[in-house]
């Protein structure tokens, strides 16, 4: 998939840069997320992609420039986002006090959906996410795997049908055998379900195994290279390893001051 | 080759189970109350029953009390209750106001501590001069000594609120209703039941001391009377009865504790 059509983006940042204590986290980045489309912001640590994910979550304002999700400003129309925008992090964050299926629950529980019904979809996304019988179901989250915890967390990200969902290094803190069948897993679910993803990694392969487009940013949070992956592309292993070593030269830019943004779509 | 156990290592990690420790610890405890009774045996034999009653008379104080004055038993407790039960909220209240409304924070801080700074006796005295209802005076000083301990804990425990967690609940565009319902509510839930747990014989000495000073039914009222008939069987056997109501109300405490936590993992220290 190409860089989408302007007027069919869900995300779109404009110059969008954030300081903190005068020091640029991000400095005037600028792209847009196309509907239906795999989004990777790759990175070093430090490079920024947390603050500009927590711009497009709306916990922050941008110092200068814009971000839009949907048409709406993130961050100033806060609530009327709801229901269209969820998100995954590194960690699960469970709340400990709720059973699997609770948890699921929790974001159509905010959205007002009625008992029986929010019971029967948190159940059915469960499922969804390959955690099989009311047996697992109503397990608290110390009595769950470290892989079935972020299986949940997934699901009640997803629970809510949002238009957009945001990956925070989901996968980074998992076994490397559970991280890939996971991050296998959520990328063919959200392909069926057309969602929209941006998903912020540090892990190349994680970004070429499941993105349609591959933004590459170096401290503080420029775009470097921008790389778009089809699945005849994915499949050519010797393709991987030149974009492989491209991405990571990419991100050990990150000091220098001048970006050298290209795309190396091929 | 044989596993070699550290001398110091705790009992726990040698693998002794709890129920085990329940046994040792049942056991003990009927140890001292034998020694106790046999004790007081003892000792009634060289005193007037004034000064120590035997066990056999104080049993049936503890038999004559429990009949006749049931009602002064459950007035107590109904005391007790209503007292905590306000105490609970206000000091939730209290607790959840100086740890989300950051304006009022150190005003609230600085009337809790300086009320933790005041001796139950000076309540005590206060209410017999400020009200001149029974009722009254018992509920005020309950409600002046309790409420700081839940409000202390109740702002601790918000504060140790996960950021990680409030940041998760906040992706789902909640109102502040929601993010009080879902996450702090339960959240403070182990704060409540462990402040329950500290105060909770506490409150049940207060109530009869503050019955002692200012009413005229109620255990402790009636272990005043007691007092000033000389009948030593009978303040015995009050304590008897307080001492079982502490136990009884612990073990109720113990109870919620495990039924609304059932959700936290048993640690194990080894």
């Amino acid at each position: 998939m190409s860089a989408p059509e302007i007027n069919n983006h869900v995300i779109a940042l404009e110059r969008a840069s954030k300081f903190f204590a005068g020091n640029p986290a991000v400095e005037e980045l600028s792209f847009i997320v196309g509907r239906g489309e795999i989004v990777a912001l790759v990175g070093r640590t430090g490079a920024g992609k947390s603050t500009a994910l927590h711009m497009i979550m709306g916990v922050m304002p941008p110092d200068s420039g814009t971000v839009t999700v949907e048409g709406l400003d993130p961050y100033r129309q806060f609530r009327q986002l709801r229901g269209k925008l969820s998100v995954s992090f590194q960690t699960d964050r469970l709340l400990p006090w709720r059973t699997a299926v609770e948890n699921v629950e929790l974001g159509l529980q905010i959205g007002g959906v009625s008992a029986v019904e929010r019971r029967k979809r948190a159940l059915q996304w469960l499922e969804n996410v390959k955690i099989f019988g009311e047996e697992n179901a109503i397990k608290y989250p110390h009595q769950l795997s470290g892989g079935m915890r972020q299986r949940v967390s997934l699901a009640r990200a997803l629970a809510v049908d949002p238009a957009l969902v945001l990956l925070d290094e989901s996968f980074s803190q998992l076994d490397h055998v559970t991280s890939s069948t996971l991050r296998a897993d959520f990328a063919t679910l959200v392909r069926r379900l057309g969602k929209t993803c941006v998903l912020i990694t540090h892990r190349i392969d994680d970004a070429l195994e499941m993105a349609d487009r591959i933004l590459v940013l170096a401290a503080p949070a420029r775009l470097m290279l921008e790389v778009t992956v089809t699945p005849a592309l994915r499949a050519d292993a010797k393709w991987r390893e030149r974009q492989h070593h491209d991405i990571a030269a990419a991100m050990a830019v990150g000091m220098t001051p001048e970006p050298v943004t290209s795309a190396a779509a091929s | 080759m044989t596993d070699a156990v550290h001398p110091e290592t705790p009992q726990i990690a040698r693998g002794v189970s709890t129920a085990t420790l329940i046994k040792r610890d049942l056991w003990a405890n009927a140890v001292v109350i034998v020694l106790l009774i046999a004790g007081m045996q003892a000792w009634s034999g060289f005193v007037p029953n004034y000064i120590m009653p035997a066990p056999l008379e104080t049993a049936a104080a503890v038999g004559k009390v429990l009949t006749r004055d049931i009602g002064d038993i459950l007035i107590t407790l109904l005391r007790l209750f209503y007292a905590v039960g306000f105490a609970l909220v206000a000091g939730c209240l209290i607790g959840a106001a100086m740890a989300m409304i950051r304006p009022l924070q150190p005003y609230l801080k600085s009337i809790i501590v300086i009320n933790t700074g005041i001796p139950a006796l000076s309540w005590m005295l206060f209410a017999i001069f400020w009200f001149k209802n029974a009722e009254m005076r018992i509920f005020f000083i309950l409600a002046m000594i309790l409420i700081p301990f839940y409000a202390l804990n109740i702002y601790d425990g918000i504060r140790a609120l996960s950021t990680d967690l409030v940041e998760m609940v906040e992706t789902f565009r909640p109102t502040r209703l929601h993010v009080l319902r879902f996450l702090i509510l339960p959240h403070i839930v182990p704060y409540v039941l462990m402040t329950t747990k500290s105060i909770i014989g506490y409150a049940a000495r207060m109530t009869v001391f503050a019955e002692l000073l200012s009413s005229t039914i109620g255990m402790g009222a009636k272990m005043g009377l007691a007092q000033n008939n000389f009948h030593m069987d009978q303040v015995i056997a009050w304590t008897v009865l307080l001492v079982i109501l502490n136990l009884s109300l612990q073990g109720l405490v113990a109870g919620a504790e495990r039924l609304l936590l059932r959700w936290r993992p048993e640690v194990v220290v080894r």
